[in-house]
């Protein structure tokens, strides 16, 4: 009896966010799911079934788009693991101005995207932009380069702000996880003489597994879907090669106005990151119960 | 070893300066923009140091046929609605989570976990036609329900892990001495986790005051849209006015500056919690 009425204002203190959820979210995504069996746009609405993701897999663009998507994922993750690492561990030292520092360092992330975007189209500019001015003084470059609008580069541009844009997020979380190391763990290590190199190897990233494994899931999961920077900067060109998921289905839906299409990469995208997250979930706590 | 610890200082004060001038570059850059006159914009090659400082972009940003204003306080609208409608859901779904039991609900938990794994772009189209059917396309109220779809989760699962650092104690002792289950929560717990809320608020706030995908396509009225659509409007069909730009840029970004240096202690502590404990 006592179970049943906690039970009861368990549900009704969760209700109002799974209504919400319920509405919000799950309704459009199944919307979403039985949209892409259609062939839906401005001009038509006729039901396709499956052959619709036959189509789909024949269509070229799903595999640069799947290609774009992982190669900016990656490298964007990879970059922000590492310098996220290495700040933490700059900030964790003491030195004049550490505090200062480390309210800077938070700046990029906190940042509206939108905005970085800009300030970022500026630097990258041919004319207007310090970037290539600087190159040139350094002599890398002899004339300036085109970054946004060519398409071998235009990605990688992105790629590089994007970096710069996340990579606090980590150096917080990071921050937090060497705080969270036993210091008797370095004092024994200093005992056995284990220099600092090895003392990061052996003592500081074990500990900071945890840590380090929910944070590349989160920045994972953000930066594939991470919509503002490549629209902003780019707008998915110059001749759509560096659209990733996000932007070219927006693009699908609100420039061209292929609804059915977009439907279709967003199923994709969403089953993907569901499989890669299981996935990961599943290796990282196997691995930890083998320890 | 002195001669050790001497060089360990010099190279931490030199990759200090790196990370700073690596973090602050682009910063400069927009501060230096933001204060050149227009002849000085289009000078090639650019300097990073305007040579005649002049703060006309900021008084242009404000002055006569400008809409920043207006943009800046439909984003303070939709905001800070937004932020009042997910805190009031959230501190009652998060205790909720944190505190009580009942059947699925590790499954619920879950599945509003699983909420943040598909991209927004993913869901836009059917949240376009509902806005359309309910006649709500180009009003704030479409950008206020929209961005409850991804600020509650986020809400929730922050706050739940502040209620996660209340010691269950002080509840328990609350109920022996004959409160209810909700004045215990009420009362005693809701008081301890205030500077939580206070954080979850300005978070919220933050993902609402940037938000850029629903506000381009849900807002067709010019005098309707939020900043950062406003913002990138900037980028005209002729020439981009990148002083005007920049200097409109920093304004939206002071509030979120201050924000974040006010709440920046409790939102990490609560980012690390949840992450950690799931």
């Amino acid at each position: 009896m006592h179970n049943k009425k906690e039970w009861a204002s368990g549900y009704l203190f969760i209700l109002p966010s799974l209504i919400l959820l319920i509405i919000l979210v799950f309704y459009p995504l199944f919307m979403t799911f039985i949209y892409s069996f259609y062939d839906m746009s401005l001009v038509s609405n006729r039901y396709l079934g499956w052959e619709a993701y036959q189509k789909l897999f024949q269509n070229p663009k799903l595999y640069l788009i799947f290609k774009n998507s992982l190669t900016w994922t990656i490298l964007v993750v990879f970059f922000q693991c590492l310098l996220g690492l290495g700040s933490a561990l700059i900030l964790q030292q003491t030195f004049v101005g550490n505090a200062f520092l480390r309210g800077l360092v938070i700046l990029p992330w906190v940042m509206p995207g939108v905005i970085a975007g800009m300030a970022w189209r500026l630097i990258y500019d041919p004319h207007l932009g310090l970037l290539n001015h600087y190159l040139q003084i350094l002599g890398i470059v002899d004339r300036p380069l085109t970054w946004l609008s060519s398409p071998n580069m235009a990605l990688y541009a992105v790629i590089f702000t994007a970096i710069w844009k996340g990579f606090p997020f980590s150096t917080i979380m990071y921050l937090a996880g060497l705080q969270g190391v036993p210091s008797e763990l370095y004092e024994a290590a200093e005992i056995d003489g284990a220099n600092e190199v090895k003392q990061f190897f052996h003592i500081t990233i074990p500990s900071m597994k945890p840590i380090i494994t929910v944070t590349l899931l989160l920045t994972f999961i953000w930066t594939f879907n991470y919509f503002e920077l490549v629209y902003v900067m780019t707008g998915g060109g110059p001749a759509e090669s560096s659209h990733i998921f996000p932007t070219y289905i927006y693009d699908l839906a609100f420039k061209r106005f292929r609804f059915g299409d977009a439907s279709r990469f967003a199923v994709v995208d969403f089953l993907f990151l569901l499989i890669f997250s299981l996935f990961y979930v599943r290796t990282t706590f196997k691995s930890e119960e083998n320890l | 070893m002195i001669k050790r610890q001497k060089t360990g200082k010099i190279i931490t004060y030199l990759f200090a300066l790196l990370l700073a001038i690596f973090v602050c570059f682009p910063l400069i850059v927009m501060i230096s923009m933001s204060l050149k006159a227009p002849d000085e914009q289009f000078t090639y090659p650019p300097h990073l140091i305007p040579q005649h400082p002049t703060l006309n972009n900021y008084f242009q940003v404000f002055g006569q046929g400008s809409m920043f204003a207006k943009y800046f306080s439909n984003s303070l609208l939709v905001a800070s609605v937004s932020t009042l409608i997910v805190l009031g859901v959230a501190i009652f779904s998060s205790y909720g989570y944190a505190r009580m039991n009942f059947p699925g609900k590790n499954f619920l938990f879950i599945l509003l976990l699983l909420s943040q794994l598909f991209p927004l772009a993913a869901i836009i189209v059917p949240l376009y036609r509902i806005m359309g059917n309910l006649k709500l396309i180009d009003t704030y109220l479409s950008l206020i329900i929209s961005y409850l779809a991804f600020s509650v989760p986020v809400g929730v699962w922050l706050l739940r892990s502040f209620f996660l650092g209340v010691p269950q104690e002080l509840e328990e002792a609350a109920l022996i001495d004959g409160c209810t289950r909700f004045q215990a929560f009420w009362k005693i717990v809701i008081p301890l986790v205030r500077p939580g809320m206070g954080a979850t608020a300005a978070y919220v706030f933050f993902l609402t005051w940037q938000e850029f995908m629903f506000a381009l396509t849900f807002i067709n009225s010019e005098s309707k849209r939020t900043l950062p659509v406003g913002i990138f409007d900037f980028v005209g069909q002729y020439e981009t006015n990148w002083g005007n730009l920049m200097a409109a840029s920093i304004l939206v970004c002071i509030p979120v500056f201050v924000i974040f240096f006010f709440i920046q202690k409790q939102l990490v502590a609560g980012l690390t919690e949840g992450a950690v404990k799931g």
